[in-house]
């Protein structure tokens, strides 16, 4: 009998870049290249701000994908008289250049671990998913004007948008469809950005977060509620549907860098699309002042919609269990959607005031006020009320499917705000409140 | 349950008086005991919102 | 000025309750209690109680159309004081014309659901809940319709005597509202609390508890959508404007195989399997042999609760509620989803 040490062949494992990556440095580098203009061409190039796009090229990203029947891309830019209806999702280019496959991890190939290395980011632009009329998805409706009433309501009115209209064969199933947009659309975001590899960025960011303790600094957290109910109806982290997951700790930096994206297509304007967790104003802030303003400790990831009381306050318990164990004094809660989540939402607000955790709590209201509510949300951040009324728009152009569920996308009637992508989302990224009057 | 003044907590949103996961008759079993808990609580009066459970 | 008045069947001497399915109509100058109004009405719209409780969206159509026509500087709609489906009616017909750029006024009892339906879109102006406030009702929808016609600006609602509209209207602020959530909490863990909403006030306060459920007689009532197989009536699944009533005479359980739901809220598989999940009679009909409850009421009352407008929710209660007190039900279980 050996010495069992000596006789296990020690190697020193050097895995590839981007896969199983060992992490010494817990840096997230963001590369930003400013797009200025994003016009149709030959190739698909990135030349000084300008992004060419070859659309046809593009059009071909959903050719081996099952349940679609076509896909095809349009160019819609800022102050065109242009509405793009329909919208499932929007994504910004971004891309691993060590390794591409692991951008938005789990979905192109390469699992690696999100928030960590390099990313490149086109800036100032979207890729938009939309669909036509599919007999596998309720009315969606989705919209984002780019000029009109409806133009500051809409967050991607001022980026340079590529539109991907898709078009849905009829025998295939709801989570086929889904699935295969979600992966075309991704492709392209992720190429889109890669064309800005070897090229010098506008500008260069480190996102560091240090230890985080010491000094007179409050340490606060973020409670981020998703929503996974089945296709169409999910939310996706690291490549997978988070549908009954018990509350979980992740790194602000790991959303930021395409780890959460979004599977839901109702009620647009209350939802999370892909864009605002890749952009979310509210974690790049906390970054921004952790060390200087406070410590950011992390972000618990709870869901909502949950379907039973017992449930409900499970996830509410468990969620401010993690926010008190990460030594959070104060947690930013955000809410998904409305309706149920809301309770969900205020559940976890009193769990956590409970265990000493003070909240702010981001959600949106109704011509109703306040769907639910406890005494403990003493302090709440409406951001907007969804059932307002816009006066209705007659754009030029309308791009992106055109459902026929749903009132024709130039018709005169007025549009509840609900049905602007984004306008409420609850994350907070949108400049809008509300008064009393 | 914003606005209402007895609340009885139900099992869940799909099934508020009845739980798939038990046996018939005790399902039957829970169903009795939830109405006779509302009717108790029909019976008592309450000052503002006030939310009961099921069970204990 | 052009005033255009809103009223039922009743108020325009057609015929009280049975003739409350009377379609929209249309006559030139004031009829009822236009003529008190001391404005000159160039035109009374108006239409059945019942038939726009039913037939909203036809209704809607057709007086709308009529309002466009007219495009009058003020809508004046009612009173109605506590008359619950005359009141719903002028609410939702002074919000659209309201929604359309023609300011309207409107008067009814604070209670009425009419004043949810409004949704603070018009100005509604309090009243008694009977006939009897008519007289000094008048003067003051007129003044402020005066006020609304002239582009006047209006004051607030205990200076011009109007009900708080609590309009949640939308704002483009400085700041997203993720900055102003952290900024929040860091006054609020300083001890300066703030917050941008608070809950809304609408509370009713608890009745009295009734002596004895088994000298009782109880109803059952649901959101959750449960009708007999096939949906006969056509109860709708989402955002329903309609409640049923269904009898439960020989009715001992709430079988599978003759009931079901529709609505569209949820995963309605384990309340297939079987409707007393929603429901519960078969647990009040065991309670109702052993004494323990005195009668179950003849009928349980049905709706689709989800997506339903406030207004439209507290009209249905109302109604529902009615009836149940008519009929001797002294408690109801309601259930939800």
């Amino acid at each position: 009998m050996g010495d069992a040490a000596s006789s296990v062949e020690r190697r020193d494992r050097r895995p590839a870049s981007g896969e199983g990556e060992l992490i010494v440095d817990r840096t997230l580098s963001v590369a930003s290249y400013r797009v200025r203009d994003l016009v149709a061409g030959d190739a698909t190039r990135w030349e000084d701000g300008a992004l060419h796009v070859d659309l046809a090229g593009v059009e071909r990203a959903a050719d081996e994908l099952p349940g679609l029947r076509s896909m095809t891309a349009a160019i819609v830019q800022p102050g065109e008289s242009t509405r793009i209806a329909s919208v499932l999702d929007v994504v910004e280019p971004t891309v691993k250049p060590a390794n591409p496959r692991t951008t938005f991890s789990g979905h192109l190939g390469t699992l690696g671990v999100a928030g960590v290395g390099v990313s490149n980011r086109l800036d100032g632009m979207a890729v938009v998913s939309t669909i036509g009329p599919a007999e596998q998805l309720d009315r969606v409706e989705g919209l984002i004007d780019m000029g009109g009433p409806g133009a500051p309501l809409s967050y991607w009115s001022r980026t340079c948008n590529l539109v991907l209209s898709f078009d849905a064969d009829p025998a295939a199933t709801l989570a086929e469809v889904d699935r295969s947009i979600r992966i075309a659309t991704l492709t392209v975001a992720r190429d889109l950005a890669a064309t800005t590899v070897d090229h010098a960025p506008d500008e260069s960011e480190s996102l560091e977060l240090g230890p985080a303790d010491g000094g007179d600094l409050p340490s606060l957290c973020v409670v981020m509620q998703v929503a996974s109910e089945g296709p169409g109806v999910d939310t996706l982290i690291y490549g997978a549907p988070v549908i009954g997951i018990m509350p979980v700790v992740m790194d602000a930096r790991e959303i930021l860098d395409g780890a959460i994206v979004s599977g839901a297509y109702d009620h647009a304007s209350v939802r999370n699309p892909t864009y605002f967790y890749q952009r979310s104003r509210l974690l790049r802030e906390l970054i921004a002042g952790h060390g200087s303003r406070w410590w950011l400790k992390g972000v618990v990831v709870t869901l909502g919609y949950l379907n039973g009381g017992f449930e409900k306050q499970r996830a509410a318990v468990l969620a401010a269990k993690l926010a008190a164990q990460l030594g959070a004094q104060g947690a930013v809660l955000t809410t998904f959607s409305s309706g149920n989540s809301h309770t969900d939402t205020m559940l976890t607000c009193r769990a956590c005031e409970e265990l000493g955790v003070r909240t702010a709590v981001l959600i949106v209201e109704s011509n109703g006020g306040l769907t639910d509510f406890v005494p403990e949300a003493d302090c709440i951040v409406s951001v907007g009320n969804e059932d307002e009324l816009i006066e209705g728009w007659h754009p030029d152009r309308t791009v992106g499917g055109r459902d026929p569920r749903v009132a024709p996308a130039d018709d005169d009637a007025p549009v509840p705000l609900r049905d602007y992508l984004g306008a409420n989302c609850q994350l907070g990224d949108m400049p809008i409140g509300v008064e009393e009057s | 349950m914003v606005g209402a003044n007895r609340v009885l907590r139900g099992v869940s949103i799909t099934h508020p008086t009845g739980d798939p996961a038990l046996s018939v008759g005790d399902e039957l079993e829970l169903r009795r005991r939830m109405v006779d808990r509302a009717l108790n609580m029909l019976s008592t009066p309450v000052e503002s919102r006030t939310v009961w459970e099921a069970e204990g | 000025m052009t005033v255009v008045h809103y009223i039922n069947q009743f108020f325009a001497g057609m015929g009280g309750e049975e003739k409350a399915d009377t379609p929209p109509f249309r006559l030139d100058g004031a009829t009822g209690p236009g003529r008190g109004l001391g404005l000159e009405v160039a035109t009374t719209i108006g239409c059945g109680d019942d038939y726009f409780a039913e037939h909203e969206d036809e209704a809607l159509s057709a007086l709308l159309a009529w309002l466009e026509e007219a495009r009058p500087s003020v809508l004046v709609c009612g009173p109605a004081f506590g008359s619950g489906r005359y009141g719903y009616a002028c609410g939702v017909v002074a919000r659209e014309a309201a929604h359309r750029g023609i300011p309207a006024v409107t008067a009814m009892h604070q209670d009425n659901p009419g004043v949810l339906a409004a949704d603070g879109a018009p100005y509604v102006i309090p009243t008694g809940t009977s006939v009897t406030s008519m007289r000094e009702t008048l003067p003051k929808m007129a003044e402020l319709a005066g006020k609304l016609s002239r582009a006047e600006a209006v004051g607030g609602p205990d200076e011009e005597g109007y009900l708080p509209r609590h309009v949640r209207r939308n704002t483009i602020r400085d700041e997203p509202g993720a900055s102003r959530a952290i900024d929040l909490l860091l006054r609020k863990l300083a001890g300066d609390v703030r917050t941008e909403a608070k809950p809304p006030g609408d509370f009713v306060a608890p009745p009295p508890p009734i002596a004895d459920p088994a000298a009782a007689t109880i109803a059952l009532v649901t959101e959750a959508g449960c009708v007999p197989q096939g949906n006969p009536d056509h109860l709708p699944s989402r955002r329903s404007f309609t409640w049923l009533r269904y009898s439960l005479d020989g009715v001992t359980s709430l079988s599978a195989d003759r009931y079901e739901t529709v609505h569209g809220g949820f995963d309605t598989a384990a309340a297939n399997q079987d409707p007393n999940r929603l429901v519960p009679l078969d647990a009040a009909r065991e309670l109702e042999r052993d004494g323990r409850i005195g009668r179950l009421h003849d009928f349980f009352y049905t709706t689709s609760g989800v997506n339903t407008p406030v207004a439209v929710a507290a009209k249905m209660g109302q109604e529902i509620a009615e009836e149940l007190v008519s009929s001797g039900v002294q408690a109801v279980i309601l259930t939800g989803t």
